[in-house]
């Protein structure tokens, strides 16, 4: 018979934390389906709105930055340049909004039921999974159209997927936990996100950044990493630029663990504070 | 024998004001401690103060107490929804609870989901879950409406179908609060029966109400909890007696006697005598109690009715004594004096009861002094007969005590 043994105290980050949280890898898988599901049952375009977001946006970005002023696209077209950015763009901003709302979204869950309350965010991180898969399909399409074909390159596809992932997870992570202490973060979220969105190379080119600081910007800003690995490798058809991708995953990582550690030291007052 | 649930030294504080913060607040409070103006001077609310208790698997177990108490923080503590801030908490096996209306339940997903996430969350396997599928639909009685959300269903089938989830899904402990009560008759019944059914099969419960009887008839052992420690730890037939008697001690504590006013006549004093004249501060039970209304007229009185009558705190007194009835008023009153009011072999189950009073104008039946309880008092003494509730039953229930005998017929097997 399972023997659980709480002692008094602020939690922290452990073995059994892992353990655990592969425990309840149904119920986070749960999660996501639910979340899935919710996001588009009472939308009228439903799961069209995966699509229909990126691609305006690109449009948008591509009509005015190209168009009327002088920023490089790397000699591909405009619409794929920016489309390819905001396939990226548009799953870690989403993800990374969702899962920082998700805890103090199901506080009637968090006051009623016990399960390690990292399946939360994380399920937010996991949910905007499909939609990214769908922007990326568009984003192909529009590539075939352009006559551009697939590569061999496309074999490396689901590192920077990966990095986004886990970017989106480690911010969102430890987001929510805040986001029960202090809702700033509700205000605070969709002006840094706007902020980060010109702060990443989506609707400008990588090479834009003076290269000297390059290497290190695109490794610390996974975002940057994941979208000039994605024009790489989809527009261009060329490998991504493995050691600032690999880099960048091992530092994405590493903030998915401190945020994990975080959350779990901010954990048990969740269900009295939110 | 194991124990299934050990608390050890346990405390619980809950830092008082507001739910959450603004950033603002906090800068403001860290800056102000810096600078000196102000000290953190936050309420601190002790939930739970160092309480240790263990209760030995199988054992059917009651939290008491009045509200605030920390009975259903307890609950919340072994079930970890909310965390001890020092102390230990050591659980055996599955822990099925049922804490308010709706724990365990997505809002957002329907019955059927909600079947399948409590399963899951409590390590059942599909299959198991699935097996045990039917009976919890059939307890928590929601048939048509199981492929809808949660948050579709009435309180009563959020409630049903959440008593059904803890309870059916095999678990080793089951925490129930006082939730159930809100239920109607017949579920509260069913309910019951359940939780009896587990406590034969060897599960272990922990049950929180106010309803005594339950408790009394359920539990093997209570524990009682006051400002979030523990008074009281033992048979819980024991246990209800005195949470009972603390009840009415601080009923009786906290109104004496009191003086009333109206119309240029006070009560200024209650007092109780025996059938000696001597002054009493309990009754005793059969035989003949006085209750003496001091008064003071300040100018005289013509024909003033008064009334006396006992209540047990239902609407309405169940014994009165009305000079507007018997027709005994007296000619007159005035300055300082008294009116005895003799009540003959008080046939009364030993509890507190109320006593109220008032007077009317002779003329037109006005009142003088308004209709009012006057004052508590005890009728001595201890029930104890062997049915299963025999203590909260005779302590909340009918309280004349009139002769009676059972009798069988046919068809009666004894």
């Amino acid at each position: 018979m399972p023997v659980l043994e709480v002692v008094g105290g602020p939690g922290r980050l452990s073995r059994e934390s892992f353990a655990e949280l592969w425990h309840f890898r149904e119920v986070l898988w749960a999660f996501v389906v639910r979340q899935v599901k919710v996001r588009y049952k009472q939308a009228v375009v439903g799961i069209g709105w995966a699509i229909i977001q990126p691609v305006l946006a690109a449009l948008v970005f591509a009509l005015f930055l190209f168009r009327y002023s002088s920023v490089p696209s790397e000699g591909v077209p405009a619409l794929l340049f920016t489309l390819a950015g905001m396939t990226g763009w548009t799953y870690f901003s989403s993800a990374t909004a969702l899962a920082s709302e998700s805890l103090v979204t199901n506080q009637a869950l968090l006051r009623k039921i016990y399960f390690p309350r990292e399946v939360l965010p994380l399920s937010g991180a996991l949910a905007g999974v499909l939609d990214l898969l769908l922007a990326l399909g568009v984003l192909v399409v529009v590539t075939f159209a352009y006559g551009i074909g697939p590569a061999l390159s496309w074999v490396a596809l689901p590192l920077p997927l990966l990095l986004l992932v886990v970017a989106a997870a480690a911010f969102g992570n430890g987001l929510s936990a805040i986001n029960v202490y202090y809702r700033d973060v509700r205000y605070a979220l969709p002006f840094v996100l706007q902020l980060g969105l010109f702060v990443s190379p989506i609707a400008y080119p990588l090479s834009v950044v003076p290269s000297s600081w390059r290497t290190i910007y695109a490794i610390l800003n996974p975002v940057a990493a994941a979208t000039d690995s994605l024009r790489r490798i989809v527009v261009h058809g060329h490998w991504p630029d493995f050691p600032v991708l690999l880099a960048s995953i091992g530092w994405s990582l590493f903030l998915l663990l401190c945020s994990y550690a975080f959350f779990k030291r901010l954990e048990r007052g969740f269900s009295d504070r939110v | 024998m194991t124990d299934a649930v050990v608390f050890e030294n346990v405390s619980k504080r809950f830092r008082g004001g507001q739910a959450y913060r603004a950033l603002r607040d906090d800068i403001v409070g860290a800056l102000g401690r810096v600078v000196g103006l102000k000290r953190g001077s936050e309420q601190v609310v002790r939930a739970l103060d160092d309480v240790s208790f263990s209760i030995p698997e199988g054992q059917s177990f009651a939290l008491l107490g009045p509200n605030g108490a920390g009975k259903t923080t307890a609950l919340k503590v072994a079930s970890r929804i909310t965390y001890p801030t020092s102390g230990r908490v050591r659980v055996r096996g599955r822990v099925g609870a049922l804490i308010e209306v709706g724990t365990g339940m997505h809002p957002e997903l329907t019955g059927r989901e909600n079947v399948d996430l409590y399963g899951r969350i409590l390590g059942l396997s599909r299959r198991d879950v699935r097996s045990r599928f039917d009976e919890i639909v059939e307890f928590a009685d929601i048939g048509g409406a199981l492929e809808q959300p949660v948050k579709q269903f009435s309180s009563g089938m959020q409630l049903r179908l959440g008593f059904a989830l803890a309870a059916h899904l095999e678990p080793d402990v089951l925490l129930v609060d006082e939730a159930i009560a809100v239920g109607d008759a017949g579920f509260q019944y069913r309910c019951v029966e359940r939780m009896r059914e587990l406590v034969q099969e060897g599960r272990t419960l922990v049950f929180v109400s106010h309803n005594m009887s339950a408790i009394e008839s359920l539990c093997e052992r209570g524990v009682l909890l006051d400002h979030g420690r523990i008074t009281a730890d033992g048979p819980a037939r024991d246990v209800v007696r005195d949470y009972l008697r603390q009840v009415e001690a601080s009923l009786v504590e906290e109104d004496a006697a009191r003086s009333v006013t109206g119309g240029g006549l006070a009560i200024v004093d209650v007092t109780l005598h025996d059938e000696s004249g001597g002054r009493v501060e309990e009754a005793a039970p059969g035989r003949p109690l006085t209750v003496r209304l001091h008064f003071h007229a300040s100018s005289p009185i013509d024909e003033p009715i008064f009334e006396v009558g006992l209540n047990d705190g239902r609407i309405g007194p169940f014994a009165l004594a009305s000079m507007l009835i018997d027709g005994q008023a007296p000619r007159s009153i005035s300055g300082e004096g008294y009116v005895d009011c003799t009540f003959a072999d008080l046939p009364l189950l030993p509890r507190v009861y109320e006593l109220w009073g008032g007077v009317r104008h002779g003329a037109g039946f006005g009142d003088l002094v308004d209709w009012q309880r006057l004052r508590f008092f005890r009728v001595a003494g201890e029930v104890d007969g062997g049915g299963p509730a025999a203590v909260s039953h005779s302590l909340s229930n009918a309280p004349v005590r009139l002769p009676y005998r059972w009798g069988f017929g046919g068809g009666v097997s004894n």
